[in-house]
């Protein structure tokens, strides 16, 4: 650790130092302020908050990921009633918890008072999936429906969501809702292995219900800011079912690129107009990889087929500069 | 790096500080407005999404491009060769004219031609080495990774990328592993490296990026030191099965396995108190992953309870910590303790929580019902991820 006095020594951000400095003595910055932003650049108040809030989801996955382990392991042992009694007494203590601390509903956006209590509150609602579904298969309560479980779960998180509202629960809400209709949304599990007509018809729905519900909340200022989580999901949903449908359907291929083409180039205008550019970007992107089953489709030279690929995302780098600028002077 | 991009790369980062003032309300429009009138940034920086999305669009006109060669000559060896070196020269030569104006630079496209340009050229050679020479594969391998790091230290030197200081890294740890006693060359070069660069962080004379790649090159010298003496990584000689020469393999240094369940103890420990006395954030992460890696070290040999147990007792270990730690901070007189506080400063608050859906959402989502029409009956399954579990 040769450089560590060195470094501790130096400034953090030399450039920002010597900027309030300049800034200070041109009249822009006031004392008051410059003091703290000098602090801050020359790092003697370093902020934590990142870090603990990385801990705190560390451990909320290492804490289900140990139950999960107990269940599988033990549950012969220990016996179904105390399993099922157990997750549901921790899910209880940490929903009476974010009860007791949570700030009333508004259906405006809520601060929490502490870094914890969205971390507490995904805890919870953890345990109470983990204890329903443990119930569900146990005691097989819905019997041959038993997947109406994650529609419960779906609905509870969505619940929760707008109670106390958390974005991150939102969508939690949203890709279980999605599970329930046999979609995997989340990076770990593989597809479901279920009727691929079908799922694509569910991710439509869902789709189109999602992105309703984004602009459903900004129109009548109900959770306006869960807009883009919702309209995120929806366009994952309606855009991934269409290239989907596209790349995969051997017979209709060309009529699922043909409506890909006509919703992503509806999606990009609307973004444009609203000033969205992720919406954009998934609409360019379906678009593209689409289009690209017609070149590489079609009889002939293979050359040509790479060609007009080249040229193709030529076009789509013309469109997407044209439109981050037409945004930017929006 | 070009003096003209230096100095746009300094008024950005005093820019980029006045959004995050403004943002936390300490300073109104207009004084952020007066800010960014004293240091002008003729750049335009679009947010990432445009930066991905271009970067995305000028990689598939590139490599479509080189794919309608490649078909074109038919797959010739020293067609392909001398194409790949031609796009090579093309792209690299493209990134320092963009890089180069004001316009165009940062808006992602200068990024993906300057990976290409590499790309093309370690791939190129490594035909030329393979194809063309017909190297011994150990003596093509050396070469490639000789070439790798000096390829990737060049572009990060003339534009200032610390992923390419992170590739530069892997290739010569990678290089040195195949040497001779590339453990102790880990140990040491590691050293040395994270010695080097840890007096360059704060380096006025250095432009902003080429800080932020000492940091990263600071962190790699520390992961090598610490593979390097894992306990672990020794008695699975996971170093040495890369090894070009390897006389030693399974040799043992005298003592190695008591040195190594020490150094195992003290190398997070140690970085852990370099990140609080240098109050280096980047430090501290680097350091509770090094915690994290030998405790699962630890696990792999002292298996004192069994895995639930162990996830479930570190899960709450990990929580109570980071409450802990909160609550001191929160409660300290001026909110702050040793020059560390749990408020958010100057960072985009929103930004992060709204970042924080994608990983939770990734790893927790329960998996969609494999048999749906009928019931099995033969269990379900509990959370998502890591959490994943059959009962």
């Amino acid at each position: 650790m040769a450089g560590c006095d060195a470094a501790s020594q130096g400034p953090m951000n030399p450039d920002v130092v010597s900027a309030i400095g300049r800034l200070r003595s041109a009249g822009v910055l006031t004392d008051g302020p410059a003091t703290l932003f000098d602090r801050v650049a020359r790092r003697q108040l370093v902020s934590l908050r990142f870090e603990l809030r990385v801990l705190l989801y560390v451990g909320v996955l290492l804490l289900t990921s140990g139950v999960g382990g107990l269940v599988a392991a033990h549950h012969h042992e220990i016996g179904r009633l105390t399993i099922a009694g157990g997750i549901g007494l921790a899910a209880f203590a940490c929903l009476a918890c974010v009860i007791q601390t949570g700030l009333p509903f508004s259906w405006h956006a809520v601060e929490s008072r502490h870094v914890a209590f969205e971390y507490v509150l995904l805890l919870g609602l953890l345990l109470l999936a983990a204890d329903l579904a443990y119930v569900e298969v146990q005691f097989g309560a819905l019997g041959p429906d038993w997947p109406y479980h994650l529609l419960v779960v779906g609905a509870l998180y969505l619940a929760a969501a707008y109670r106390w509202d958390s974005r991150t629960v939102l969508g939690l809400a949203l890709t279980t809702l999605a599970a329930w209709r046999g979609i995997s949304l989340g990076l770990v599990h593989g597809g479901s292995g279920l009727d691929e007509a079908r799922l694509r018809a569910d991710g439509l729905l869902l789709g189109v219900l999602y992105l309703a519900a984004a602009a459903l909340s900004v129109r009548l200022a109900r959770k306006g800011h869960f807009e883009d989580v919702f309209a995120n999901a929806g366009l994952l949903l309606l855009l991934g079912a269409l290239v989907s449908g596209a790349l995969e359907d051997r017979a209709m291929w060309t009529a699922w690129l043909v409506a890909l083409v006509a919703v992503a180039g509806l999606v990009a205008w609307l973004a444009l107009r609203l000033g969205r550019s992720l919406y954009f970007a998934q609409a360019v992107v379906a678009a593209y990889v689409g289009l690209l089953r017609l070149l590489f489709e079609r009889p002939g030279s293979r050359s040509l087929a790479f060609l007009l690929a080249a040229l193709l995302g030529a076009a789509g780098l013309v469109v997407v500069t044209a439109a981050h600028r037409r945004m930017r002077e929006r | 790096m070009r003096p003209d991009s230096v100095a746009w790369e300094r008024a950005a980062e005093v820019r980029g500080a006045a959004d995050g003032w403004r943002r936390a309300g300490f300073i109104d429009e207009p004084t952020e407005r007066a800010v960014q009138a004293i240091f002008p940034d003729p750049c335009v920086t679009p947010s990432a999404v445009w930066r991905v999305l271009n970067a995305g669009a000028v990689a598939a006109v590139i490599l479509f491009s080189f794919g309608a060669f490649a078909v074109a000559v038919r797959g010739s060896s020293g067609a392909v060769q001398a194409g790949l070196l031609l796009f090579a020269v093309a792209c690299l030569a493209a990134t320092d004219r963009v890089e180069a104006s004001p316009r165009l630079a940062r808006r992602g496209a200068a990024g993906a031609t300057a990976v290409l340009g590499a790309g093309f050229l370690l791939v190129g050679l490594a035909l030329f080495l393979g194809e063309t020479l017909r190297l011994r594969l150990d003596d093509g391998i050396d070469l490639l990774l000789i070439a790798s790091t000096l390829a990737w230290a060049a572009g990060c030197r003339r534009w200032g990328s610390p992923f390419f200081a992170a590739l530069a890294a892997a290739s010569l740890f990678l290089f040195l592993a195949r040497l001779p006693n590339g453990r102790l060359l880990w140990l040491l070069g590691g050293v040395a490296l994270a010695g080097a660069c840890a007096r360059r962080l704060d380096a006025s004379a250095w432009a902003p990026s080429h800080r932020r790649s000492a940091a990263v090159l600071l962190v790699g010298g520390i992961v090598a030191v610490y593979a390097a003496i894992n306990a672990y990584s020794l008695d699975a000689r996971l170093l040495e099965s890369v090894a070009r020469f390897s006389p030693d393999r399974g040799l043992r240094w005298p003592g190695a396995g008591v040195l190594a369940a020490t150094a195992n103890a003290v190398v997070p420990v140690a970085v852990l108190a370099w990140g609080v006395g240098a109050r280096r954030t980047f430090l501290l992460d680097t350091g509770i992953v090094l915690a994290a890696c030998s405790l699962l070290t630890l696990r792999h040999y002292v298996r004192v309870a069994p895995l639930w147990a162990v996830l479930v007792l570190a899960g709450v270990a990990v929580v109570m910590l980071a409450l802990a730690v909160e609550r001191m901070l929160r409660r300290a007189p001026g909110r702050e303790i040793g020059g560390f506080t749990a408020e958010p400063l100057f960072s985009d608050e929103r930004r992060q929580r709204a970042l924080e859906v994608i990983p939770v959402v990734a790893t927790l989502t329960p998996p969609a019902p494999v048999d749906r029409p009928g019931f099995a009956g033969e269990g379900g399954r509990f959370g998502g991820g890591g959490a994943t579990e059959r009962f």
